[in-house]
This record gives structure tokens, C-alpha cells and sequence, in this order.
């Protein structure tokens, strides 16, 4: 401010404006720092995101997956969008329509990989592996019969990405229904 | 490796929530902004370190978030025109005893709120004030008329 100006601006009893403070910038909000639609555009973001997580998109809801054959039904009941560290089961029904004699439920190594495997309930007659895959053996299930099994896990932090988990029953050699599915873990 | 990829995306993102939200939510530590920053402390913990108790661990995300401070320290002090994006800047919303509407109404400020900072300075009117600057911290700073 001139010298004239200031000496107005005590005369009104008015302080001159305060050093560094630019009125164009500071009063006016002419600056970088006051554009607005940067600001709006990350709020939006961020409740794109809380929005996002309420939809589901981050797990870890569980879902159902039905594969229905003449001879069996394959039902999983277990989310497919999951977080690093979380607790989640895994529950597998299987309806025999028909007598089946040796089942055999196959699982694809996305369900393991990165995953704690804290129980399986009730405990499977035998567990193997089959080219790689994790292989349960669940023993006779009746026709008309209901067979559940329950898996509980908990996703390992390091954790991350998208991962096949399928899941095939058989009979013996006999390959009765398969539910295809993907797991995708989020950091 | 995990602790400080988290380390630099929590830090940025917190960053860039604070900057967003306004300083006005910055400037006070009613008990209840106490409970939510202990609330926040814990969430921010869980996905920082997760379920790794090592010290290696703790030393790894301290040191990360305090080498993203200073590299943001330094690089407002090093480079000033990025300084009004990483800080802010101060605004005006007092002038010569008159509130700036448009200011105040930015930061989701009322009188009340302003008349209660300037009587924690002694100043009892608003016709004392010659100017009020809402500071980049978040607090108000109050330039009496002279002879006020």
C-alpha cells in the first residue's frame, strides 16, 4: 500500500492489509487453491468409493452358485470380493438326486493360495491333491440326501488379485457339476 | 515392501481427505473430534501394518510416513508455486469490521463461530476487527482497527 494510502487508511482508523495477504488471491479466492472442482471431483470420488463398498464391489458379502445336474446339485454359498485379512466361510451343499457313491469334491488352488484354511466342517473322509487341485473325499451321500460342508478362512494380507476357485464334484471318476468362479481380493 | 506401498497410499490419501475437506474441520478439538481422531488413528493402523506386529514392521511405516512429510515439507518450501495446492492459502473474511459472506460461507463458517474465536482475543465486537484471516492451519487470526 503507498504511503498516502496508508496514511488514509489510519486516518479511518482501517489497518493496512496485512503483509502477504494479496486481496485478489486471499479475499477475491483468485488461486489454485480455491478451484473448486478439484475439490468437488475428490468428494465425489470418495463417495463413489463408501458407495462402492455398500454395492458390494469390495467384498465380502457371500453369494450363491448353483450348478443343478440329473444326478447331483453343487450349491456354494461364499463371497467372491474379499480383503486382505478378512474371515470368511465357504459353505458347499450338495443335493443327490441319485445315489452317489464316492463324492468328491475338487477344488482349483485359487482357493488356497494366499488363503488360511482354519477348519473344514465336518472333517472329510480323506484329502489328496489331483493335478495340483485340492482334492476332499466326502464318502456316500444318499439319494434325496443332503451333504453340507463348511470351509472358514481368513485372506492373508499380501494377498492380492484376482484368482480362479472352482469347484467340481464327482463320483468317483465321474465328474458330476463344476461351479465356475473367480475370487478377487482387494488390498 | 507391502508396509510402505500402504504407507505411501494411506499418506496421500489422508492428505489429499484433508485438503478436501477444509480447514474449518481442522481447527477445533471439541471431545468429540478427540474420539474421532483415536477412531481414525486405529483405522488407519489396521490397514497400515495389518496383522504384523514385528518392530521391523513399525520402524518401516513410521519411517514412511514421516519421509512423505518431509518430502511435502520440502517441496513447499523448495518450490512456492506448488505451495498453494499442498497448504492452501489464507482467506480473508473480515475486512474493516464486515464479514465476507462468501468466505465464510465457504469454509461453513457463522458469526457465531467467528465472534467465538475473536473473544478468545479479546475482542468483543465485530467493529474492532480490521481484518480476520482464516489461516492454512485451520485457526482464525484477528488485525484490531487502530485504536480499537
Amino acid at each position: 500500500m503507498s504511503r498516502s494510502c496508508a496514511a488514509l487508511a489510519e486516518l479511518s482508523g482501517v489497518a493496512d492489509v496485512p503483509e502477504r495477504i494479496v486481496l485478489e488471491r486471499h479475499r477475491e479466492l483468485r488461486s489454485p487453491a480455491f478451484f473448486r472442482p478439484a475439490r468437488y471431483a475428490f468428494l465425489v470420488a470418495l463417495l463413489a468409493l463408501l458407495v462402492a463398498g455398500l454395492a458390494n464391489v469390495f467384498g465380502q458379502r457371500p453369494a450363491t452358485h448353483t450348478v443343478d445336474t440329473p444326478r447331483a446339485k453343487l450349491e456354494l454359498y461364499a463371497p467372491s470380493h474379499l480383503r486382505g485379512g478378512l474371515l470368511y466361510e465357504a459353505r458347499f451343499t450338495i443335493e443327490a438326486h441319485a445315489d452317489v457313491k464316492n463324492a468328491l469334491l475338487q477344488l482349483s488352488p485359487g482357493w488356497n493360495e494366499g488363503m488360511q484354511m482354519n477348519t473344514i466342517e465336518p472333517g472329510p473322509v480323506g484329502e489328496s491333491s489331483r493335478d495340483g487341485d485340492l482334492l476332499f473325499t466326502l464318502g456316500r451321500i444318499r439319494a434325496g440326501t443332503r451333504f453340507r460342508l463348511f470351509l472358514e478362512f481368513q485372506t492373508n494380507p499380501t494377498n492380492v488379485g484376482r484368482k480362479t476357485a472352482d469347484a467340481t464334484l464327482y463320483d468317483g471318476a465321474t465328474k458330476l457339476a463344476t461351479v465356475h468362479r473367480t475370487v478377487t481380493v482387494f488390498p | 515392501m507391502d508396509i510402505v506401498l500402504r504407507g505411501v497410499a494411506i499418506f496421500v490419501f489422508l492428505y489429499v481427505l484433508m485438503r478436501a475437506i477444509g480447514r474449518r474441520e481442522l481447527s477445533t478439538l471439541e471431545p468429540f473430534d478427540l474420539i474421532l481422531l483415536i477412531v481414525l488413528g486405529d483405522a488407519v493402523q489396521q490397514g497400515l501394518t495389518q496383522d504384523d506386529y514385528s518392530l521391523t514392521g513399525a520402524f518401516l511405516a513410521i519411517g514412511t510416513i514421516a519421509v512423505m512429510q518431509l518430502l511435502v515439507s520440502y517441496t513447499n518450501f523448495r518450490f512456492p508455486r506448488l505451495r498453494p495446492l499442498l497448504e492452501g492459502e489464507p482467506i480473508v473474511i473480515v475486512q474493516d469490521g464486515k464479514l465476507i459472506d462468501r468466505n465464510m460461507r465457504r469454509e461453513r463458517l457463522t458469526p457465531d463461530d467467528l465472534m467465538s474465536a475473536a473473544r478468545l482475543q479479546n475482542i468483543a465486537s465485530l467493529d474492532e476487527i480490521a481484518w480476520a484471516v482464516m489461516e492454512t492451519s485451520g485457526s482464525i487470526s484477528f488485525i484490531k482497527k487502530s485504536g480499537s
